[in-house]
């Protein structure tokens, strides 16, 4: 609801903070692919409803960001981080989970029919919202980690 | 406690079952679950509209005594200004009714003319909407408004904002919401014309907000500053709609065609309140006289 209604108003030199896409990227870095998945797919889809778009494409870009960020391999980079930081590796992942997200949507729309203009995307859009995005992700990930947390079921060992 | 067993299918189960929601929704199968969905999402969508809305509204307050201090000067100069022209425009309003009459004109569209659709009584005839939501994909630009199908909003009906802007089209219609595609949209193209010179075009939406007219002939003079207007040709928006103004010609002498770049006439950024026109009857295309034998 946020996103429709306050956030897709802000637009700085092209680039939209997608809070959505932020807080997909980090739950599934931060719990698991599953999980991220399942909240890529009803959050895309409760976009989707608000949007003029097709239904369904929003959730769809969600969900390979989703699949991107919870691979082990994704999880790894902040665990086993790149170049010793796991900022660094964090930052990295979000940029290409922004990208993967944008080109995915620009994929769908221009298989649906829909009038694209791929130039002045790949140009003037995904890489303006690729570096906001990725600025804003540390403000996501402490308050995930946080509620990850708080919400991780214990598993005991006897 | 122990967790879940893992679920590699998942991935696999949600990419299709997407894809399905896409065909699905494309086909239009899924209208009544939308419907659904929507009778559920809207009330919560207008409650965060309202919220936000408000809670900006806080913040805005203190730096807005100040300017609107100035704007109330500058303002009432204005309308001393505006009172001696309206003097002046009546006069040649009551000479255009007598042109009218004598050329038998059929003023289908009494309604849409310039300030009388966002006149004071125009929400007591068409349907007046708050936008309570803007386009979450950031390659589309369509907007949401709070009135739908119970207020007599159908698909393809022309929404306009103050002054007689043209907003857009309505693309989909709910019980209490209709989404509204803008003109800024790359899917969008209007029939239109110049002011001055009554040259003929076609206004379509860029990817940077602004509008492009195209298809104008070669030959034709454009001037930077003229006002673009709805044509009405094809039937789908009135005639006489404001939809911006020049404020570049790119002419290239190999061209078929020249094209004008336009500053919509609506901010919309700022788009708060809009007008859908629903007592507009699109035009029938007109039928080739028969052939003689």
């Amino acid at each position: 609801m946020l996103q429709s209604v306050l956030l897709s108003r802000v637009n700085l030199w092209g680039a939209r903070p997608d809070l959505m896409l932020l807080v997909v990227l980090a739950w599934a870095m931060v719990r698991n692919v599953e999980e991220g998945l399942l909240w890529a797919f009803i959050g895309g889809l409760i976009l989707d409803l608000l949007s003029g778009g097709p239904l369904g494409a929003i959730s769809l870009a969600l969900v390979a960001v989703a699949f991107l960020a919870g691979r082990p391999w994704g999880r790894g980079a902040v665990t086993a981080p790149v170049l010793g930081s796991p900022l660094i590796s964090l930052l990295l992942l979000a940029f290409l989970g922004v990208v993967v997200y944008h080109l995915t949507l620009l994929f769908i729309l221009t298989l649906m029919g829909y009038a694209v203009d791929w130039r002045f995307a790949l140009t003037r859009v995904i890489g303006p919202s690729a570096l906001l995005n990725v600025s804003l992700v540390p403000f996501v990930w402490q308050p995930l980690t946080w509620l990850e947390r708080r919400t991780r079921r214990e598993r005991f060992v006897l | 406690m122990r967790e879940s067993p893992p679920r590699p299918w998942l991935p696999l189960l949600l990419l299709v079952l997407g894809l399905l929601i896409l065909v699905f929704h494309d086909a239009g199968y899924l209208a009544p679950v939308e419907n659904v969905l929507h009778f559920v999402l809207d009330p919560l969508q207008r409650l965060v509209s309202g919220v936000t809305g408000a809670a900006g509204g806080l913040f805005e307050t203190v730096r807005d005594v100040r300017e609107l201090r100035a704007q109330v000067e500058e303002l009432q100069a204005q309308v001393d200004a505006l009172t001696v022209e309206n003097v002046r425009l009546r006069e040649y309003e009551a000479g255009v009714q007598q042109y009218r009459a004598l050329l038998n004109f059929a003023s289908e569209y009494p309604a849409y003319l310039g300030a009388d659709v966002i006149g004071q009584g125009a929400c007591e005839t068409f349907p007046c909407g708050e936008v309570v939501g803007t386009e979450p994909n950031p390659y589309l630009r369509y907007v949401t408004i709070n009135v739908g199908a119970r207020q007599g909003v159908e698909v393809g009906m022309p929404v306009v904002g103050g002054g007689a802007g043209l907003v857009g089209r309505v693309t989909q219609v709910y019980p209490r919401t209709a989404q509204v595609r803008l003109l800024t949209d790359l899917d969008s193209a209007i029939a239109a014309l110049l002011q001055t010179s009554r040259v003929t075009g076609l206004v379509v939406g860029q990817p940077d907000d602004t509008l492009l007219m195209e298809l104008i002939p070669q030959e034709e003079n454009i001037t930077v500053g003229d006002i673009v207007l709805t044509s009405g040709l094809g039937g789908f928006v009135p005639k006489g709609l404001v939809i911006g103004q020049v404020t570049e010609v790119q002419q290239m002498d190999y061209a078929l065609f020249q094209t004008a770049i336009v500053r919509p006439a609506v901010d919309f950024a700022r788009l708060e309140q809009v007008l859908v026109i629903t007592a507009f009857e699109p035009r029938p295309p007109e039928e080739p006289p028969p052939e003689e034998p």
